[in-house]
């Protein structure tokens, strides 16, 4: 059913669409060719650029191997997070070079949070707090082993995790976190906005092919591309990118990991299509195509996030319901259900202005998530999980079996 | 198959049992089995409990106690002949492990005793960062990799090239810092394996013998798990598929079990393929004599594949795997001295051919599901 919608879409790609925008008599007939690959020139040199995603990308990365070395404090990971340019927050000197960070497009969408500067705040410092939380509550209890109450290192399979006193990894929140509040935030509520693709004269600049001053872009073009990196911004071949999904440790993992699902294969090809089809709109001056792509993308997106709030959920359950749970297990895999039911409050529900879930339902469903007990995970009750799977996949097209597993 | 689908497939049946282990069972009910055949679940599992596994574990314990006898000897002159019978013990200690590594249910696997026991490769840079500040808690699950089995190996085997220099390690002024080390390694071998031996000899033997239905939850569904997991993930991955290369492409010699000792990685293969084969076939431990198993369970099931006995199919299948990794040089210098390794590759494809006979044709006629998934997520 989806698949058919979508093959519509694309397939609308192809036509000659009329547009009224012309004076005379004859309609300009605004075709849209995606082209093989995410590849745009103009006289001959590239139109994309998305170095901002990039490098964003780079320092999550760099944030998420911070959160697992106790040797770390919070003034350091919360300048991490904050970075200011020129200080060295970074092992990559280009990073400690650049003037971009993490929390200032943290919940920084147009649509979502530009009128919602309270909103905004609660959720920056929902991350100040986990990084806080990581240095004074786990990193102090490196070397000790977690009990109910007690924070410390619990064994999940051959690994070792890392757990607060109520079985929370605050990397898995912060990381995941991260992948909505910035990542699905500024792709989806953000750079795929009308109110940003067409903010100012970006629509009759991007018509005449009037450029940014010093760039070989369209303002248009450029902010499509910046949601594009958010997905695909660091992936050996950014114009190709789906040969080596999970690049990053964020959207682009995830898409990956959905896409190996036997029950959404083809997902991250139609995220990429959709990306490449809409540019291609641009391009041609066809805001209708490119909308349609926006409005799949927006779905597309916001379903990997959901499949994955559900599929840690059942995967925690399937361990919680044997003889002797693995509780190491279960902790990751409800800590990675943590950060994707944070991250619901971002999603984007295609032909709304709404996220699939309200920042008030995300935090209900946290709460229920971590109040089976007074300590926390140690606590919760497979019923518990399941109730919170099924309230999630209800919203959503899929089902939490073909998400569960 | 990737390892991914594989692993989406295993996930399923974990759902689909899930769903059948959570129906009441109120009516009697659950499913029949498809053969309803005379087969008694219950005399199998008193034959592994009482003539496989305690006796392993029995014996396994005793080679540990002579290991530490060896090392009080050692401890008390750190002579190169010394050192030379602490690695025999050491090395028939780990033999003897091959037998119990298998078993990860009840106390086992309360315990984490198999990653407790035995996680290679050792991780020599915070083992000598413990030597030197004498701080560590061995209980820590982050420090599996710097005790049991593979830490030992480092110590006796792998210190130095020379036995001279090794055994002068044990002279010099680090003496005390290595001898607290190894007592507070064999201290907590021991007293995990004392745990482990005390659970079933203290309830857990009964309640596994008496857990003699068919569901997800009784005794031989879990334990042919145990077993088939065991296999694919320790026995084919861990001591001969993650050293190939084979699912990285890129071949990792050092993650050898016992890597410092060069012969050893292939004796402890064929020593674990051994003590596998011989619960397959429920032949008691240390004797001649076999009992119910599940080669008879898949007999008594008349279980065909290709008009031919299953049982025979895997038992022809485990000899053919046996005698090409039999063939080859050592694993070390198999994998470290050929690019490919091609040779033991081939052995490791022989090896791999087990796994569906067991994985698909054994358990699909008893009517098992596999329930594991893996546990290393992301």
């Amino acid at each position: 059913m989806q698949k058919a919608f979508f093959s519509a879409l694309v397939f609308s790609g192809f036509f000659f669409i009329s547009c009224s925008n012309d004076s005379g008599e004859n309609p300009i007939e605004l075709q849209v060719d995606p082209p093989a690959t995410y590849t745009f020139a103009r006289n001959g040199s590239t139109t994309v650029d998305f170095s901002g995603q990039t490098t964003r990308l780079l320092m999550g990365g760099e944030l998420e191997q911070a959160l697992k070395d106790p040797s770390q404090t919070v003034a350091s990971l919360q300048a991490k997070y904050a970075h200011q340019a020129g200080v060295a927050n970074f092992n990559d000197a280009d990073l400690n070079a650049s003037d971009k960070n993490l929390k200032t497009k943290t919940a920084a969408s147009a649509e979502f949070f530009s009128s919602n500067s309270a909103a905004q705040a609660d959720i920056r410092a929902d991350f100040d707090s986990w990084l806080e939380a990581q240095a004074t509550e786990v990193f102090r209890n490196w070397n000790t082993a977690a009990a109910p109450g007690i924070a410390g290192q619990i064994a999940d399979g051959s690994s070792t995790r890392y757990v607060s006193g109520s079985g929370l990894e605050y990397d898995q929140l912060v990381i995941k976190g991260l992948m909505g509040a910035v990542m699905t935030d500024q792709a989806l509520n953000n750079y795929l906005s009308p109110l940003v693709l067409d903010e100012g004269d970006n629509v009759s600049n991007n018509d005449s092919g009037v450029t940014e001053d010093g760039k070989n872009y369209t303002t248009m073009e450029h902010k499509w591309d910046e949601a594009y990196g958010y997905v695909f911004g660091l992936n050996a071949d950014p114009a190709n990118p789906n040969n080596d999904l999970g690049a990053d440790s964020f959207l682009n993992k995830y898409v990956g990991r959905v896409e190996s699902d036997p029950d959404f294969s083809g997902i991250a090809d139609q995220i990429y299509q959709a990306f490449k089809l809409g540019r291609a709109a641009i391009v041609a001056g066809n805001y209708e195509v490119r909308d349609e792509q926006a409005a799949l993308i927006r779905g597309k997106i916001s379903d990997i996030i959901g499949i994955r709030a559900v599929y840690y959920l059942i995967q925690a359950k399937l361990v919680l319901e044997q003889p002797q749970p693995a509780y190491g297990t279960v902790f990751h895999d409800l800590s990675e259900a943590y950060g994707f039911i944070y991250s619901l409050q971002f999603t984007r529900k295609p032909g709304s202005q709404e996220p699939y879930f309200s920042r008030a339902e995300v935090q209900s469903l946290l709460t229920d998530l971590v109040d089976d007990g007074s300590n926390g995970l140690w606590d919760v009750q497979p019923q518990t999980l399941q109730d919170l799977a099924d309230s999630i996949a209800e919203r959503f097209d899929f089902t939490v079996s073909a998400a569960g597993s | 198959m990737t390892p991914v689908q594989m692993k989406r497939i295993l996930l399923s049946f974990g759902v689909l049992l899930t769903l059948w282990a959570c129906s009441p069972d109120s009516g009697g009910g659950g499913p029949e089995p498809p053969n309803p055949v005379s087969f008694d679940r219950g005399e199998m599992l008193v034959n592994w409990a009482d003539n496989i596994i305690l006796p392993s574990y029995a014996n396994f314990n005793a080679r540990l106690g002579t290991m530490n006898s060896a090392y009080t000897t050692f401890k008390s002159d750190p002579s190169e002949v010394n050192l030379q019978t602490l690695r025999d013990a050491w090395f028939d200690a780990y033999l003897g492990w091959q037998s119990v590594a298998m078993f990860e249910i009840g106390p086992a696997e309360t315990a984490g005793y198999r990653l407790e026991m035995n996680t290679y490769p050792t991780d020599v840079i915070t083992l000598e960062q413990y030597l030197s500040s004498g701080s560590y808690d061995l209980s820590l699950p982050a420090n599996r990799d710097v005790k049991g089995f593979s830490a030992l190996d480092y110590l006796i085997n792998g210190l130095a090239s020379a036995d001279a220099q090794i055994v002068s390690r044990y002279q010099g002024t680090e003496q005390q810092a290595l001898f607290d080390y190894i007592d507070a390694v064999i201290a907590d071998m021991q007293s995990l394996t004392t745990q482990v031996i005390q659970g079933w000899e203290n309830g857990f033997r009964d309640a596994f013998v008496a857990n003699d239905g068919a569901s997800a939850t009784a005794s031989t569904d879990r334990m042919v798990n145990d077993f088939i997991y065991y296999f694919e993930r320790h026995l084919r991955a861990g001591k001969m598929g993650i050293p190939l290369g084979v699912f990285t492409g890129t071949k990792a010699p050092q993650t050898l079990e016992a890597y410092y000792r060069t012969s050893a990685g292939k004796e402890l293969f064929l020593a674990a393929m051994g003590a596998f084969r011989d619960f397959f076939n429920g032949k008691h431990f240390g004797s001649s004599a076999t009992g119910k198993s599940l080669a008879s369970y898949l007999r008594d099931l008349n279980t065909l594949k290709n008009g031919a006995a299953l049982d025979v199919i895997i038992n022809d299948q485990i000899t053919l795997a046996t005698q090409q990794v039999s063939a080859l040089d050592d694993f070390r210098t198999e994998i470290e001295n050929n690019d490919p390794p091609t040779t033991m590759l081939l052995a490791y494809d022989e090896v791999q051919r087990i796994v569906p006979l067991l994985k698909v044709d054994m358990v699909s006629a008893m009517s098992i599901s596999i329930d594991y998934v893996d546990a290393d997520g992301d």
